[in-house]
C-alpha cells in the first residue's frame, strides 16, 4: 500500500541534512544584503523549497494517495486567494487605515 | 447478513465499519490532512495580517526585526528540523516493529520541543523586560516608529499560536509514549504515531516560514 512507504534511515538523514543546509543558506544570504525586493524573494523561495521537502519526504506526500496531495494544494490555493483578495482592498486604499 | 463485527480474520484494532487495516489507516490519514488544511488556513489569516501590514509599513518591519535575535531564531529552526527528523525516525521504528526505537525517538523529539520552548521563553522574557508587549501595553522607546507595537502584536500572535501548537505536540507525544509502553503500537497498527507525525511536521513547516519572515528582514 502507498500509505506504508518505509523510508530508509539514510534517506531520512539526507532529507534532514538538506534542510539544515538550506537553513544555513537562508541565514547566510542575509550577510550579503541583497537589494530589495530580491531579498524577500530569495528568503521566501528558500522557505518554500524547505516546506516542499518536508511535505514531500517527511509527510510522505511523494508516495501517498493523490487525494491527500490535492487537499494540500487546495489549501495553498485558498490561502493565496485570501491574500490576493485582501491585498486588492488594502493596497489600493486612498487613506490607509487611519486609527490602526 | 450477520453482524459485521463478527467477521473473522480482522485484526483487533480494525473498527467494524472498515473493510481492513489499510482502509482504516488511509481514512485516518486523510482525516488528518483535512485537519491540516484547516490549520494552514488558520495560520493563513495571521500571514495575511503580516503581509497587509508589511505592505503598509515596510520601514517598520525593517526597524523592528532588529530587536529579534537571528542567532536564537536560527537555533530554534535547527531544533525543530531536528525534531521533525526524529519524528520521521519514530514512524520508521514503528513500521519496523521496533517499539524501543519508537519510544527513544519520541523522547528525543519531546526533548527538542522543550528546548524550543525554553529558547522561546527566554526570547519572550527578554522582550517583556524591555517593555515590548503586544498592542496598547507596548512601552519600549527603542524603535523610532509610531506603529512599532503593530509589528510586535503580529510577532506575538504568530509565534504565540505556533508555541501553543508546540505545547500541544509535546502533550500528544507524551500520550504516544504512554501508549507505546503499554504495547499499543506495532507494524500493523501505528496510526496515532503517523498522524501525530503529520501534525508535528506541519508545525515545523509553519516555523520554516516564520523564521525568515520575522527574524531575517534587513
Amino acid at each position: 500500500m502507498s500509505g506504508h512507504h518505509i523510508s530508509s534511515a539514510k534517506f531520512l538523514w539526507a532529507v534532514g541534512s538538506s534542510l539544515f543546509v538550506l537553513t544555513f543558506l537562508t541565514v547566510a544570504v542575509t550577510w550579503f544584503h541583497i537589494p530589495g525586493p530580491w531579498n524577500i524573494i530569495v528568503a521566501i523561495g528558500i522557505a518554500v523549497a524547505k516546506a516542499m521537502i518536508v511535505v514531500a519526504f517527511f509527510m510522505n506526500l511523494w508516495w501517498d494517495s493523490k487525494f491527500n496531495s490535492m487537499l494540500f494544494v487546495m489549501s495553498i490555493i485558498f490561502f493565496l486567494l485570501l491574500i490576493g483578495i485582501t491585498l486588492l482592498d488594502t493596497l489600493y486604499r486612498v487613506d490607509p487605515v487611519p486609527s490602526f | 447478513m450477520s453482524d459485521p463485527s463478527a467477521v473473522k480474520g480482522k485484526p483487533k484494532h480494525v473498527k467494524h465499519y472498515f473493510v481492513d487495516s489499510d482502509q482504516q489507516f488511509e481514512a485516518s490519514k486523510m482525516g488528518m490532512w483535512v485537519f491540516l488544511v484547516t490549520e494552514i488556513l488558520f495560520f493563513g489569516g495571521l500571514f495575511a495580517a503580516y503581509i497587509v501590514y508589511r505592505s503598509w509599513y515596510p520601514d517598520l518591519y525593517l526597524q523592528a526585526s532588529t530587536e529579534l535575535d537571528t542567532f536564537w531564531g536560527a537555533v530554534n529552526t535547527a531544533v525543530l528540523i531536528g525534531s521533525s527528523l526524529t519524528v520521521a525516525m519514530s514512524i520508521r521504528s514503528a513500521q519496523l516493529n521496533q517499539i524501543k526505537g519508537l519510544i527513544t525517538n519520541l523522547y528525543i523529539t519531546i526533548s527538542l520541543a522543550c528546548v524550543f520552548m525554553v529558547i522561546k521563553f527566554f526570547e519572550y522574557t527578554h522582550k517583556f523586560d524591555k517593555g515590548i508587549f503586544p498592542g496598547e501595553y507596548y512601552t519600549y522607546e527603542g524603535i523610532a516608529h509610531e506603529k512599532a507595537n503593530i509589528f510586535f502584536s503580529i510577532y506575538y500572535m504568530m509565534t504565540g499560536l505556533h508555541g501553543i501548537h508546540v505545547i500541544i505536540g509535546i502533550g500528544l507525544m507524551l500520550f504516544l509514549v504512554v501508549k507505546a509502553k503499554k504495547g499499543a503500537f506495532s507494524a500493523e497498527y501505528y496510526t496515532p504515531v503517523e498522524i501525530t507525525g503529520l501534525y508535528w511536521h506541519l508545525v515545523d513547516v509553519i516555523w520554516i516560514f516564520l523564521f525568515p519572515l520575522l527574524y531575517l528582514i534587513d
